[in-house]
């Protein structure tokens, strides 16, 4: 992975990307490159998109490489597919880049298997909230088709609108569209068995990427600079004991945002084990101290103590912040603070599968600020 | 008739002062209830041991942030309370609580219960959104009419089960100015007990049987309509994918059901994980397959399981984070599961799970 | 003769190794001719049988399921087919009110001496599903 990229090939767009797209796709099936392709399909109802591993060539055509929402994380779907191995199926999973990232982290966390994977990402332009979408789909796609016309984001979800990694290739293969000449679009490789494919299919990477390189850099550099005054502002709302606990008043610690989260892999949580069931007169002690305890206890403790166990892997994805039956914006918060955490040891989570995780390996001179050096 | 205490202020008030006699005159350590946390308003459930903070306490908003079954059931998992707790509930919660019991999950001993003929309440999303005060005043409004607000939860709406039942002390505010009175009925010895030498008036009432009957019956109507909504969606397989497209695996619904208890579900465990040989083999026969898999499986072992005790109380429906109308599906199988064996869920400690005992005659449609 | 085309039921049959299997073993040495639809799971008690195996084998595909085991008050194991009749009540009661096809689920006792019978349950359980027709979820994708 992480091949330097200056190079590209460059496939031309019959009708439009989306179905030039899934020609691609099946050409790779129909040549036997891979078995099956995991991409979102729009359910029989209308009302959502779901992960599809889908065989039969036929299902393509009614397939979307680019839905306007997230219900599921792509790593999830990979990782409940080759958790327990590697199978002998060759799967070409498309899937955003923050997708294509938590999967590689879930592969640092042995929880998938991407010997028979091809990761396949692509320019995003970010997703809608999702419960808006789900009630008023026909809107959705609309908002969404437009924002992408027009090249604007606020109908985004506001973990998205300040993405600065929403090109960033960590898979095999990455479908470039900005800064293509019209009607055309990159595949840029990142990894040998990218560069396979390519050979495979016969098409040939000879085209300069300079336009796409230099586009993704704007836009990169533009979303970096509202990422860090977002952070600024959201520092003040939420910064210090007393606006914490503001901000999560509302939470009812139902855990949605773990359980949807891509890094947060433990079968059994840790903050619904054991460990956080106490016998009464624990409880009463703690009411006693104070007059009162609010029910279910413990939130601040869940939340900090979730951010201390997956901050290093978080890639922003959202997913926390869409399930929130409360609407706080967790997303938002673990995202700023992921930057820092990462910061720290010059990490950026799923950027590339062979960077060990910061928690299981150390330099032995390193981080001296942090210590108390007499 | 029963004695109660007939105090001029409002519900919320009222009992507010039952519970610092309570607390203050040490008859109980602690009282759970419901309890405004901040300055916004919002509500939560708190476990109240000085009679101080009660001064924050809404025992009866109209708001369910969660299933307190849960609470107690947390409270009481490692063993019986060692000191008396008095708990403010919703029929629906202290029924969940009693099933959970059942399944040994929570304990009665030292437990005292105070519910109400419960009026309902409104969907987490107002809660969420800070619309509650403003609708305060219609809610009471069609409480002393005996009226039903459109805005309430559907399950709320064509609740039968408003009259709750192993509750020491009931508080009356269906067809009743709780805006300006509230009445405590003390059902059991143990309520009277709990209150000797209150200052305040108590009297023989009535819980007026006629009135109660005829609400029940106008939420009775608001159940048909709902029941027949859902039906017409739940219809065969591709009803249920229908309904269920949408749904994104979160299991929210699993965690604030109250009945929903296991510390490992099965559709977490191993037994749901599946090797790429198992994804191979369904390929082959269906060409495509919903990754992760088992979205309808998830939802028909969860009704397999739960709709033996399942009280209607909503909460599924509140996490949704993708509003599938989860409530009335349960709540509908929960009442054809639950009328073959004459069984209200939480109606009696005493009564076993139908599913944990048997007559040696019975159910004769459904053997061959 | 079978036609070509004419469709063969797949019926999953859930069978306590004491009563129903050993029945089903005695209609097949008394050579007692019944369709080829049936494919024996044998358990050692129908109460073994855990209604998720059922919702499983529908959604799977199974044109039919069926639980068989021993007469009530005759369980090898004294109550289990008590509870398996109240499962097996609730599971159809769950099917009857989702529409879910609840004529492919049935219940039957069959003790260790009665072939005849089961290959009456065979056969007229076979003629049941061919009427409700072929189980199309082993088609959907969106399960």
């Amino acid at each position: 992975m992480n091949k330097p990229k200056n190079k590209a090939a460059v496939v031309k767009v019959k009708s439009d990307i989306e179905k030039s797209v899934l020609d691609f796709l099946k050409k790779g099936m129909d040549n036997e490159i891979f078995d099956a392709v995991l991409i979102p399909m729009k359910v029989p109802a209308g009302d959502s998109f779901a992960y599809v591993l889908i065989k039969d060539k036929s299902l393509l055509k009614d397939a979307s490489y680019l839905p306007p929402v997230m219900p599921v994380q792509g790593a999830n779907a990979v990782s409940s597919i080759t958790r327990l191995g590697k199978g002998k199926m060759k799967i070409a999973a498309v899937m955003r880049p923050c997708e294509t990232r938590a999967t590689v982290e879930l592969t640092k966390l042995g929880q998938t298997d991407l010997e028979n994977i091809i990761l396949i990402s692509m320019d995003c332009p970010g997703v809608l909230p999702l419960s808006d979408f789900v009630n008023d789909s026909k809107k959705g796609m609309k908002l969404f088709n437009e924002s992408i016309k027009k090249e604007e984001d606020k109908e985004m979800r506001p973990v998205c609108q300040i993405c600065d990694k929403s090109s960033m290739i960590a898979g095999d293969l990455h479908i470039g569209t900005l800064g293509a000449k019209k009607d055309t679009f990159f595949v840029i490789s990142n990894s040998d068995k990218g560069d396979e494919i390519l050979s495979k299919l016969k098409i040939s990477k000879n085209e300069d990427l300079d336009s796409w390189l230099s586009k993704v850099k704007n836009i990169s550099e533009e979303k970096l600079k509202k990422r860090k005054n977002a952070h600024k502002i959201l520092k003040s709302q939420v910064g210090g004991l007393d606006n914490l606990l503001d901000t999560f008043s509302q939470c009812i610690n139902c855990h949605n945002c773990m359980r949807v989260c891509p890094v947060c892999y433990c079968r059994l949580c840790y903050f619904d084990s054991d460990k956080v069931k106490h016998p009464s007169d624990d409880y009463l002690m703690r009411a006693e101290k104070t007059g009162s305890l609010r029910c279910p206890s413990d939130i601040t403790l869940f939340q900090m103590g979730r951010m201390m166990h997956m901050s290093l892997s978080c890639v922003s994805c959202g997913m926390c912040e869409d399930a929130c039956p409360m609407d706080i914006p967790v997303a938002q918060i673990f995202s700023m603070v992921a930057d820092e955490t990462q910061d720290l040891f010059d990490y950026v989570s799923g950027r590339d599968i062979e960077e060990p995780l910061p928690f299981v390996s150390y330099k032995e001179k390193e981080l001296e600020e942090m210590e108390d050096a007499a | 008739m029963t004695k109660a205490i007939v105090i001029n202020k409002t519900a919320d008030q009222g009992l507010t002062e039952v519970l610092k006699f309570l607390l203050e005159n040490d008859r109980v350590k602690g009282v759970f209830t419901l309890k405004k946390i901040n300055k916004e308003g919002d509500v939560s459930y708190s476990l109240i041991t000085n009679a101080d903070d009660l001064k924050d306490s809404v025992p009866f908003y109209p708001l369910m942030p969660v299933n307190a079954a849960k609470i107690l059931s947390r409270f009481t998992l490692k063993g019986p309370s060692d000191v008396p707790i008095v708990a403010v509930l919703k029929p629906c919660e202290l029924r969940a609580f009693i099933e959970l019991v059942k399944r040994e999950q929570g304990s009665l001993e030292n437990l005292f219960f105070i519910s109400s003929t419960c009026a309902g309440v409104f969907p987490l999303e107002m809660g969420k959104e800070r619309l509650i005060e403003k609708n305060l005043s219609k809610y009471f409004e069609k409480i002393k009419k005996l009226e039903i607000l459109d805005d309430l939860r559907p399950v709320c709406r064509s609740c039968e089960e408003f009259v709750p039942y192993n509750a020491d002390m009931t508080v009356k505010l269906i067809g009743e100015n709780i805006d300006k009175k509230s009445i405590i009925f003390l059902n059991t010895k143990k309520a009277e007990k709990l209150v000797e030498g209150i200052k305040l008036d108590v009297s023989e009432k009535d819980l007026d049987k006629k009135t109660l009957d005829n609400f029940k019956s106008k939420r009775a109507e608001e159940k048909k309509k709902i029941f027949a909504d859902i039906d017409k969606k739940t219809n065969g397989i591709d009803g249920l994918i229908d309904l269920f497209g949408r749904c994104i695996g979160c299991h929210a619904c699993r965690e604030a059901c109250p009945i929903c208890y296991c510390k490992l579900c099965e559709f977490d465990s191993s037994d749901c994980e599946y090797k790429p040989s198992n994804y191979e083999i369904e390929l082959r026969k269906r060409g495509g397959l919903r990754v992760p898999p088992g979205t309808v499986y998830y939802h028909l072992g969860r009704l397999d399981h739960v709709t033996i005790s399942c009280v209607g109380c909503g909460s599924c429906e509140d996490v949704c984070p993708v509003d599938i109308p989860l409530s009335a599906i349960f709540k509908k199988v929960g009442e054809s599961v639950q009328k073959m064996f004459d069984y209200i869920p939480g109606r009696d400690p005493k009564e076993d799970l139908p599913i944990t005992t048997f007559e040696k005659e019975e159910l004769t449609e459904f053997e061959e | 003769m079978k036609k070509d085309d004419e469709f063969l039921p797949k019926i999953i049959a859930f069978l306590c190794n004491w009563c129903s299997y050993a029945g089903a073993d005695l209609a097949g040495t008394s050579r007692l001719k019944y369709p080829p639809s049936i494919l024996p799971i044998r358990v050692m008690c129908s109460s073994r049988v855990d209604p998720l195996f059922v919702i499983k084998a529908y959604l799977g595909g199974a044109d039919g399921v069926l639980i068989a085991g021993c007469h009530p008050g005759d369980c090898h194991y004294e109550k289990g087919n008590y509870y398996t009749r109240r499962r097996f009540a609730v599971l159809k009661t769950i099917a009857e009110n989702l529409k879910l096809e609840s004529d492919r689920l049935k219940l039957s006792w069959i003790s260790a001496s009665e072939g005849p019978k089961y290959a009456k349950v065979a056969t007229e359980f076979t003629e049941q599903i061919k009427k409700v027709g072929e189980n199309h979820t082993k088609n959907q994708i969106f399960l």
